[in-house]
């Protein structure tokens, strides 16, 4: 930077860093915290995340949903957390080009189509990114569930689990031991156990274990739980309330 | 002598060079990267039977009570109040582009009329698009009124574009000492059925004297609005603060009662 | 990373059980990215309290050859074993002390007060502020994940072998999501009669 401007104007470098960059006010981002977490199985998959919207250390809100479900008669839910503004806004033009999708081509838009979508969308902003950790969740060809996890610029993955957000390094071992069973061993052979789709109903006992635990100790995460649970009769959505404090 | 006044006051260039004009023209183009002319804290509560909202009559100039009958909140369209803080002439432009919205609305002639949702929907894309250029609108703007379905609606949006919905929502200082006044009264979505209008005006005064007492820059003079649920808009102008209690400055160095 | 606290990494937790505490360390040394040792264990054993010392490496080292000094002094003047609580507060004043240029280091203490018999946790920021906890205590570059981990999985009165299970699937799966612990782990397992020490096989990446 300092050569650059130096060489440009072909000026005497001076001695005070007059070249440096300007100082600039105005920071774009904010982190408005809450935290999200998606496990699939094997023909639902659920996306839950807290209601809880801050800034600083300020509640703005107790109740501010962050998990969508995108248009169409085979929805998709998502959530982008991180800078809300942002986040809302991925999810709207999300939406948006996957209700224009289903118009123009007469059928809805798949998991794994809507996957590499945000990717683009995610990338296209690779200059000045959208600050998100997103999730979605939904159903796959074969009516699997199927969780996609993408960070800020869209590297995506497609998983059995993930969390994402302020908790999400307090939440995540926690998944890798009670849902892929990591570090567990049968006891009767000594060998590692597999892993096998969990039951919706333990899914959401689990969802809602992860989630008091990091309210307890994470001060970004409270008030509500909103989970959501995509099957093949549509999305149906359950509240469970957490610490307030 | 130098005579270019232009010259004055600057580094000499023999000594460090001339100046350099990247200086000048560094970063992205910047028009309003600081605000200048400043309202403070929008307080406002769901209660019953609608909105109610309230923000004083200062415009401050850094630390200067500059303008004194500053009117920050306005009424958009038929049935929807918008009260703004922060930067006054951001505030101004952004009232005209809203009066535009109205009028070219009104020309359809079609019996819609913008409810608070589409306000707030107008002025969060505003926002998020200008902080999108970081060229952001300063401010930090409440809008009440009411939804499509006839409940009540307030909502925040910011020059970052943040937005959100709460029962109570107060910008600036409001948000450190106004809140928990308001959510003592009305903490979920439930609980402003049981709120009278009286009672979340009590709470309005209250707190718009509690932001006299301790925010700096604010002023005792200010304009509160009510939004009620059959659509009426009711202002109320120049109330002034009541039941002031300012005995303990007597104690306190610095509010002009001790010599030295 | 010019941060100390986080150059060579590691992580400590401990548990109270019922009439039993537990702590337990990987056994990573690491410079920044780069791994130096597996065989780099952060939990130090004086008379019947144990300490775990994260951090910087060279204050992990330091701080470990202090308390022993200090412990020998205490047991030469008072001719008796120090007890947990006596030590935690030994392990305070001594970080207070370099209060304007501390030791990086987020220690945690465990053990059983021979005279009561009561389980005794605790942990320290790097200037000596005490923690005490009822349930656990969490140090090093994964306790983001342990805290997750601990906060789920603990649970009151557990006994000393599922202590060992519960404290023993914490620290693996904290430290499988962190890139700066792991590699092998020790745990302790204290009652009032007997200290069993296990060593735990885990994940080399």
């Amino acid at each position: 930077m300092n050569t650059m401007f130096a060489e440009q104007f072909n000026e005497p470098a001076t001695n005070h860093s007059t070249a440096a960059p300007i100082e600039h006010r105005f920071n774009p981002y904010s982190d408005n915290g809450g935290t999200i977490l998606a496990i699939s199985g094997a023909d639902y998959a659920v996306l839950a995340g807290d209601t809880r919207h801050i800034s600083g250390y300020s509640i703005n809100s107790r109740f501010q949903p962050r998990v969508h479900t995108l248009p169409g008669e085979k929805p998709l839910i998502v959530s982008a957390n991180g800078f809300s503004a942002d986040g809302e806004t991925l999810v709207r033009r999300l939406a948006q080009r996957v209700e224009w999708y289903s118009y123009n081509h007469n059928k809805p838009l798949s998991a794994k189509s809507c996957a590499r979508l945000i990717q683009t969308m995610l990338y296209g902003k690779r200059m000045f990114p959208y600050y998100v950790a997103t999730i979605l969740a939904g159903l796959d060809e074969n009516g699997r569930g199927a969780v996609y996890s993408f960070d800020p610029v869209g590297s995506y993955e497609r998983e059995q689990c993930r969390a994402g957000g302020a908790a999400a390094s307090l939440i995540m071992p926690f998944l890798d031991n009670q849902v892929n069973l990591k570090n567990q061993v049968d006891p009767a052979t000594g060998e590692p156990k597999i892993a096998t789709d969990l039951s919706l109903e333990d899914t959401v006992k689990l969802v809602k274990d992860a989630f008091s635990s990091a309210t307890e100790r994470h001060i970004q995460v409270g008030d509500y739980l909103e989970i959501k649970i995509v099957t093949k009769d549509g999305v149906s959505v359950e509240y469970f309330p957490l610490k307030r404090d | 002598m130098d005579h270019m006044p232009e010259n004055w006051g600057r580094p000499r260039s023999d000594v460090y060079g001339s100046y350099q004009h990247a200086i000048h023209s560094a970063g992205p183009q910047s028009h309003t990267q600081v605000p200048s002319i400043t309202g403070t804290s929008v307080i406002a509560m769901k209660f019953n039977n609608g909105v109610i909202l309230a923000a004083d009559n200062l415009g401050s100039y850094g630390s200067l009570a500059r303008f004194t009958d500053q009117e920050r909140l306005i009424k958009v369209g038929k049935e929807t109040v918008v009260g703004f803080s922060g930067d006054a002439s951001d505030m101004q432009y952004l009232e005209s582009m809203l009066e535009r919205l109205i009028i070219e609305d009104n020309y359809e002639q079609d019996g819609h009329n913008f409810r608070a949702p589409h306000i707030y929907e107008y002025l969060s894309r505003v926002m998020y698009n200008r902080r999108s250029k970081v060229d952001p609108l300063w401010n930090a703007i409440l809008v009440a009124g009411k939804k499509d379905d006839g409940s009540p609606f307030l909502g925040y949006v910011d020059l970052l574009g943040i937005t959100y919905s709460s029962p109570c929502i107060a910008t600036g200082y409001g948000a450190y000492l106004a809140i928990p006044l308001l959510r003592k009264l009305v903490s979920e979505d439930e609980d402003a059925k049981n709120v009278t209008e009286e009672q979340a005006r009590a709470a309005i005064d209250e707190s718009m004297k509690v932001l006299f007492y301790r925010d700096a820059r604010s002023l005792d003079k200010y304009t509160v609005a009510t939004v009620t649920l059959d659509g009426n808009v009711k202002f109320d102008k120049d109330v002034r603060c009541q039941n002031m209690n300012w005995r303990f400055a007597e104690g306190i160095r610095g509010y002009g009662t001790q010599k030295q | 990373m010019s941060d100390p606290s986080s150059i060579n990494g590691g992580s400590i937790v401990a548990m109270a059980g019922k009439d039993c505490v537990a702590i337990a360390c990987d056994m990573r040394l690491g410079m920044q990215a780069l791994t130096v040792s597996n065989d780099f264990p952060k939990i130090f054993q004086y008379n019947n309290s144990f300490i775990g010392l994260t951090g910087l490496g060279t204050d992990v080292t330091t701080l470990s050859e202090v308390f022993r000094y200090k412990v020998n002094m205490y047991n030469l003047r008072e001719e008796r074993d120090i007890e947990p609580e006596t030590f935690a507060n030994l392990v305070s004043t001594t970080l207070y002390e370099k209060r304007f240029g501390p030791y990086f280091v987020g220690p945690v203490v465990a053990g059983i007060n021979s005279k009561s018999g009561k389980p005794y946790i605790c942990g320290f920021d790097l200037i000596g502020c005490i923690n005490f906890a009822k349930d656990f205590v969490v140090g090093g570059t994964s306790s983001h994940q342990l805290f997750g981990m601990c906060e789920s999985l603990w649970e009151p009165d557990l006994e000393p072998e599922d202590l060992f299970e519960t404290i023993s699937q914490a620290l693996m799966n904290a430290q499988d999501r962190d890139a700066l612990s792991g590699w092998g782990g020790i745990v302790y397992v204290i009652t009032k009669d007997k200290i069993v020490k296990r060593l735990l096989k885990t994940r080399q990446d």
